[in-house]
């Protein structure tokens, strides 16, 4: 009896052992959900994250039957970054598969050179998949000199599968955007945001 | 074998000649689940009421059009925010899990205790001092502001620069370490320290609803501890999970926030369900219709409820696919919830109803819930959600099916309880008024409200044009008559400790089977310390009661 006794002890035990350990990989899977989330909307798309990387297809394979999109270019900057940002044309009209180079242009008003990173994203979301981009100043940071113009090149091409998925066989327009924002040095003022409140 | 632990079941009446502490010592060492349980009780009383006072001065406010008393719209936003976390986590998981929990799980398990008694101790205190803390944001700058979903930007160190969201994000840390606690406590009670010939399936359906829901706090608290710790470090150190500027996204906050929240609700609902299972049982004088049914129900509510977080964000851009997806799934779960509702409607049916004052709460429950399940399901839908998302409609839904569903449970809990926990019965005709005040002003308060959400009015917001203005006042007289319904509980309560009748061991006669019935009233400190034993004639989860009772240990 004392033996069975001993024995439920143990079992107590070892269930609490487990269930701690749940709670343990619980809370580790909150963590893990960040990699596993950004990974996650780079391979779907999801919420409008484009794709990047080189192109694999072969281009203008069957474009002419596909037909045309309009791509058009949006630019933000985050209030706390003294900068003027925007794109040089405002929209192109692409055919799938061509790789197409266009520009932003970016002015520092500043008198310091200060260094800004930029988001990005495809609307409608679920074109992101099909939106691909080989090179963009977006993929680095970019500092600019006081009263520095720069010009940013973007390199994409719209996937042909665009036509093809039933989903977003209807998207004629895609809509790539951009929001500046500063990288936060080591030597941080505190920011007007903060001042004001 | 095991049996032979009940070998020296002689005649020794143990409650009485025992040495507990007493005094304050009693009180703040507690190791015993019954103690533990009255305070948690009784914390959850006190946080009622500040709850509730908020949510009236909010009503008071909403009465009329244009701004009326609360001017500084950031101190509406804190009254929201905290009458939310307040009722979630500081009145109703207190009072069901810790109180009733811990009252009556072991009794009903035929279980000595809990199985850590030092660590329910700690559980207590966490709670409390997250209470505390909770009490405390509000007085630190501006307050948090941010609703019970504390969304980033607006939690973010931008637009709370003040250290009150940090103090909410640590109240809700250390509550959630006191439930995860308290959950681990609860399992390893139930699976390991059961009565000999108490099965699983044996089990009272509150035992089940207890079991299941500590799962999922154990599954889902530790996610939200997470993205809490996340904010805190975006807040004060710089990271930026959720924020974009650094690479982060608000999303993922909404993502985990709901991944937690989700579970939460059924975390809420699911001791409800057990009380409710209890209480139907005993006042038709039947077993439970679909026993097994009924655990398993509740067991696939849990399993699923953690795969339709994102009903809650169909409006953020979602995929096509997605919102199929998380449509359908959420419609799912009404299946599992529709086999308990028409299982309670087929206990009842045919049986001897004894409309006592439990009954009565247990009724008033069943129809809330369906109300609420119903709107749910419109809601389900992602296409109507895109219209009424952020409405009253959605505040209507969930106060329906959760917050007041939630409250009648546990009103129904603490009149089949009373008895057990102080010895003494309280005024039924006081307690049949109770209820219908407090039913009708419930209904009053809530069901305009979703004529208010499907017109369009946006929730949180202090003010709202004149069109909308004749529901509101309608709705806040219905909170005039919940407030005073509130506080005839109080009083009832206060009457039936001071003057209310002994209660007999066994108030409800026939119908009321589960192993609390017999122990002495009030429960004595040591219960079952020699362990009853139940036989495959005893329907522990509320069978007939004629079956060889099992023995009393007192
Ligand atoms: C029949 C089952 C149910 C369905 C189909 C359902 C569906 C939904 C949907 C789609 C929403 C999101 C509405 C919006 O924000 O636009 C929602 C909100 C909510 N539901 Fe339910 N629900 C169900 C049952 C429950 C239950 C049982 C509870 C709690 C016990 C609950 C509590 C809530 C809460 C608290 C919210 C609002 C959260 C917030 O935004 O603050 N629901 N429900
Ligand atoms: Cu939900």
């Amino acid at each position: 009896m004392l033996g069975a006794q001993a024995r439920g002890i143990n079992r107590t035990k070892l269930t609490a052992v487990i269930l701690f350990a749940v709670v343990a990989a619980m809370g580790g899977l909150a963590f893990a959900s960040v990699p596993l989330y950004r990974m996650f909307c780079q391979v779907t798309g999801f919420a409008g994250t484009p794709r990047t990387g080189a192109y694999v297809g072969t281009a203008s394979a069957g474009a002419g039957a596909a037909g045309e999109v309009t791509v058009r270019f949006d630019a933000n900057v985050n209030s706390q970054l003294p900068w003027q940002f925007q794109p040089v044309e405002r929209q192109v009209v692409v055919r799938p598969g061509e790789e197409v180079l266009i520009h932003y242009r970016a002015h520092n008003f500043a008198d310091k050179p200060i260094t800004g990173t930029a988001t990005f994203n495809v609307t409608p979301f679920k074109a992101a998949q099909y939106f691909n981009k080989i090179e963009c100043f977006c993929f680095t940071e970019q500092t600019l000199k006081p009263g520095e113009d720069v010009s940013m090149p973007v390199v994409f091409y719209v996937d042909p599968q665009l036509f093809e998925d039933p989903n977003t066989a209807e998207v004629r327009k895609i809509t790539l955007s951009y929001t500046f924002f500063p990288v936060e040095t080591q030597a941080q003022q505190p920011s007007a945001g903060e001042k004001a409140l | 074998m095991a049996h032979g632990a009940a070998a020296g079941h002689g005649a020794h009446a143990h409650g009485e000649h025992d040495h507990h502490p007493t005094g304050w010592k009693r009180w703040v060492y507690s190791t015993n689940h019954k103690d533990i349980g009255t305070m948690y009780i009784v914390l959850s009383m006190i946080a009622a009421l500040l709850g509730g006072m908020m949510s009236w001065y909010i009503r008071l406010e909403l009465a009329e059009p244009g701004i009326q008393f609360i001017e500084d719209t950031q101190f509406y936003n804190v009254l929201v925010t905290a009458h939310g976390f307040l009722m979630v986590f500081f009145v109703v998981m207190p009072a069901m899990i810790g109180g009733f929990g811990n009252w009556f799980v072991p009794l009903m398990v035929g279980a000595p205790d809990m199985a850590f008694p030092r660590m329910n101790n700690i559980s207590f205190w966490l709670t409390a001092a997250g209470l505390v803390l909770l009490v405390m944001s509000a007085f630190v700058g501006g307050g948090p502001g941010t609703g019970w979903t504390v969304y980033p930007p607006l939690s973010s160190i931008a637009y709370h620069p003040d250290a009150a969201v940090d103090f909410g994000i640590l109240a809700l840390h250390v509550a959630g370490a006191g439930s995860i606690l308290g959950a681990i406590n609860f399992i390893v009670t139930i699976l390991n320290m059961r009565s000999p010939g108490m099965t699983m399936h044996r089990m009272p359906l509150f035992a089940w609803s207890i079991l299941i829901t500590a799962f999922l706090l154990l599954l889902a608290l530790p996610v939200l501890a997470g993205a809490l710790t996340m904010l805190l470090t975006d807040r004060n150190f710089g990271t930026h999970f959720y924020d974009p500027a650094g690479g982060g996204d608000p999303l993922l906050w909404q993502h985990l926030f709901w991944f937690f929240g989700h579970p939460e609700v059924y975390i809420i609902i699911l001791p409800a369900f057990g009380i409710v299972s209890q209480l139907v049982s005993t006042f038709s004088r039947k077993p439970v219709f679909g026993y097994l049914g009924m655990a398993y129900a509740m067991s696939a509510i849990g399993v699923v409820g953690f795969i339709v977080w994102a009903h809650h964000m169909y409006t953020t851009g979602l995929g096509v696919n997605a919102r199929a997806y998380f449509t359908t799934a959420t419609l799912i779960i009404a299946v599992p919830t529709g086999i308990k509702i028409f299982s309670w409607l087929a206990t009842m049916w045919g049986g001897s109803i004894d409309f006592k004052a439990p009954m009565l709460y247990a009724i008033g429950f069943i129809f809330l819930f369906v109300v609420g399940g119903v709107t749910g399901v419109a809601l389900a839908n992602a296409g109507i959600d895109f219209a009424l998302h952020d409405t009253y409609y959605v505040v209507a839904h969930f106060h329906y099916v959760m917050a007041i569903a939630a409250i009648f449970a546990m009103f129904g809990g603490y009149y089949y309880w009373i008895g057990k926990i102080s010895g003494k019965q309280y005024n039924e005709c006081l307690a049949k008024t109770q209820f219908w005040l407090f039913f009708i002003g419930v209904n009053v308060l809530f069901f305009p409200q979703h004529f208010l959400g499907l017109a369009g009015m946006p929730r949180r917001i202090p003010d709202y044009p004149d069109v909308y203005a004749g529901w509101n006042m309608v709705s806040s007289f219905g909170a005039l008559l919940t407030m005073l319904g509130t506080f005839l509980f109080y009083y009832i309560v206060f009457h039936t400790i001071r003057s209310g009748k002994p209660a007999e061991a066994n108030p409800w006669g026939e119908g009321a089977t589960t192993l609390e019935w017999t122990v002495a009233s009030p429960a004595p400190f040591h219960t079952h310390e020699v362990q009853p034993v139940i036989s495959a004639g005893d329907h522990g989860h509320g069978g007939h009661g004629h079956g060889a009772h099992p023995r009393p240990a007192e």
